[in-house]
């Protein structure tokens, strides 16, 4: 596994709020279906003493890490209180956190991720859906009926479209060992280069599915510097230049960061692109097939 | 969000750059009181949101005698198509050398990344593919509120010592005005001293509130009203609406529409949580587009309810065909009640495409 597995306590950061409550209530549907640990504190300032859904929400992080052992953290905040959470979190000596939390500023963003790196954690997102390991854990909002346990990785910059892309899978017979939403932010904690390099250590995980879109050109980064197989998808073939596409990252800018000359460079380097989401499972299929 | 020069230049010269003498104009006429300050020849630059202005005929050369009338031409262009409502009269800079200073967002080491180069001027992105050794690059540590002399020393090289406290100014602005990219260039070195002879900033989007930014600027006043329902919105120009949920499958949507030989007429995200009355405004927006024939709408999410989304489509009453597709909770309802009301529901994204190209083919 990468990032976490059943034996991952999570804490949730905004854990009084709406989408904290809810997600609360997911995420610990999904542990007691797996037999994990799950969300074991939440953290809401001001709210220390209450509880969601049974579990105990302190007032700081450090707190809650008095009582539980907790390896990972999402956090649902406004985008005003997320970097500072972020902080918080590294801080206290958590190891990964999950910022689930849309439109944060870019520079408090910087800001937070090169803190966290000082820490030593790991930041996944922001404006990101998490990370789901089949079977074992469930850190943010993916929606885990469309899963099932198997051995191929997938990295995305979307939602969504993820979640298209693993029922393809599921509905080809073809299951995923760890599911990442690295988030669709210019500037984010993880990117295609570190999952991809957790994937490669990873003893599950025999094939990977890197789903890119417009903006940047962190998804060649990522399929190069891997020995795995990958089967890769671009998103925004159509999209204008200078106009977001509705992430805060997907914008062709200079003329740099298009679908096209991504997919030509991703091909280059011999990495197998589809032109169509229902084409994916085939092209992974064939990735096992010919066994590169 | 794009400064316009002129308001960029507001800016950099409130942090202490030297930026030439000018005033803005909105008519020919309100030139005159200046034309003692601005000395015998100056420049009219057209304050429009287009980049390379200056070949398309949007930057001017004028003198006393000519000012007026060449800032009449001016106001009577169109600079790549946009009408010319502000002018930036400016003094005319006695160019020695001409520099290049930027700085942006480096995805890669997810720090602000400093460009400086000797080689400036409008040849910029010329230099950069064809000589990018001559350009110099520094990332710095956002944690640091200024620039350590050192990285200072490493991008200018032999350039003047004098151009240093401009770097560190303009990494402040960036910082500050919470920019995505702070651009100086040409930078100038004249027998005066060192100007930005042009600047520009653009502003992050998610930053414009606590930048005092009420109006975004760049959205057209249909981006604008998608943005107030909390939707991303982007207008293309063809003839399908495509309504989805997550920028990711959206764009996948559109993408497959152009893959069957189609068009989309644009890109509606309706985001998180379809709640039937969102659906519904979603839908309006997108068919209040006069090209718009048909609508796809997309959506797949584990806690969507299908029947929501249907009432929501339904109540929308409009008169294009839509065609839907919709993975969620609740799936056997939504079809019922759309197809009660002649709606064509479809199970994949390649088949709902597929329809939509056939019906506007």
């Amino acid at each position: 596994m990468i990032y976490g597995d059943k034996k991952t306590g999570v804490l949730v950061q905004g854990a009084t709020g709406k989408q904290g409550e809810f997600h609360i209530g997911l995420m610990n549907a999904y542990a007691q279906q797996v037999g994990g640990r799950g969300v074991v504190a939440g953290v809401t300032p001001g709210k220390g003493g209450q509880q969601v859904h049974g579990v105990p929400v302190y007032n700081t992080v450090k707190d809650a890490m008095k009582e539980h052992d907790i390896g990972a953290a999402v956090i649902f905040v406004p985008a005003g209180a997320a970097a500072d959470a972020i902080m918080e979190e590294a801080n206290a000596g958590i190891d990964t956190i999950v910022c689930i939390t849309e439109h944060i500023p870019v520079q408090d963003t910087m800001k937070a991720v090169a803190y966290a790196r000082m820490e030593d954690a790991s930041v996944i997102g922001p404006n990101c859906p998490g990370l789901l390991s089949p079977g074992e854990v469930k850190m943010g909002i993916m929606p885990s009926g469309l899963f099932t346990r198997g051995h191929v990785g997938v990295i995305s910059r979307s939602g969504t479209l993820t979640y298209e892309v693993v029922d393809e899978l599921t509905r080809a017979g073809i299951g995923q060992s760890t599911v990442v939403g690295i988030g669709g932010d210019p500037v984010i904690g993880q990117t295609f280069v570190d999952v991809m390099q957790r994937f490669e250590k990873d003893p599950e995980t025999k094939a990977v599915v890197l789903i890119g879109e417009v903006g940047g050109n962190l998804e060649e980064e990522g399929a190069t510097c891997t020995d795995l197989p990958i089967v890769s998808y671009i998103a925004g073939v159509s999209a204008p230049p200078d106009k977001r596409m509705g992430h805060a990252g997907a914008i062709v800018e200079g003329g740099e960061g298009d679908a096209k000359s991504k997919i030509a460079r991703l091909k280059k380097h011999g990495v197998p692109v589809a032109s169509r989401v229902s084409e994916i499972p085939e092209m992974v299929r064939e990735l096992f097939r010919c066994g590169c | 969000m794009k400064f316009r020069e002129y308001e960029a230049k507001n800016v950099i010269q409130a942090a202490g750059i030297p930026v030439p003498a000018g005033f803005l104009i909105r008519t020919p006429d309100e030139l005159t009181p200046h034309l003692a300050a601005l000395g015998d020849a100056f420049v009219l630059k057209a304050q429009v949101d287009v980049g390379g202005r200056g070949k398309a005929g949007g930057i001017l050369m004028a003198d006393k005698a000519t000012g007026t009338k060449v800032a009449k031409e001016l106001f009577g262009k169109q600079i790549k198509g946009l009408p010319v409502k502000e002018v930036l009269a400016e003094q005319k800079l006695d160019i020695r050398h001409e520099y290049y200073l930027s700085i942006t967002v480096d995805r890669s080491s997810r720090q602000p990344l400093i460009l400086f180069t000797e080689a400036g001027g409008v040849e910029i992105e010329i230099t950069a593919k064809e000589h990018p050794e001559l350009i110099r690059k520094v990332v710095a540590n956002p944690l640091m509120k200024d620039l350590p002399p050192f990285l200072i020393r490493e991008l200018l090289g032999n350039a003047p010592k004098e151009i240093g406290p401009v770097i560190n100014k303009l990494y402040k602005v960036f910082i500050e005005k919470d920019a995505l990219l702070a651009e100086i260039n040409p930078l100038v070195a004249t027998p005066n001293g060192i100007f930005a002879a042009d600047a520009k900033i653009i502003v992050d989007d998610n930053a414009l509130g606590r930048q005092g930014i009420a109006v975004n600027r760049d959205l057209s006043e249909r981006e604008r009203e998608a943005e107030k329902h909390g939707f991303s919105y982007v207008e293309l120009d063809g003839r399908i609406g495509v309504i989805g949920n997550g920028a990711g499958l959206t764009m996948a949507t559109l993408d497959l529409i152009e893959y069957y030989g189609g068009k989309a007429a644009n890109f509606l995200d309706v985001g998180g949580g379809a709640e039937s009355e969102r659906v519904k405004n979603a839908v309006r927006l997108v068919a209040s587009v006069p090209t718009v024939k048909v609508i796809v709408v997309n959506l797949l999410g584990g806690i969507t309810k299908c029947d929501e989304v249907a009432k929501g489509i339904i109540a929308a009453e409009i008169p294009q065909k839509v065609i839907v597709r919709l993975a969620g909770t609740n799936e056997a309802e939504g079809r019922r009640l759309l197809s009660e009301k002649g709606y064509e529901m479809l199970d994949t994204m390649d088949l709902v495409v597929k329809k939509a190209v056939e019906v506007t083919a």
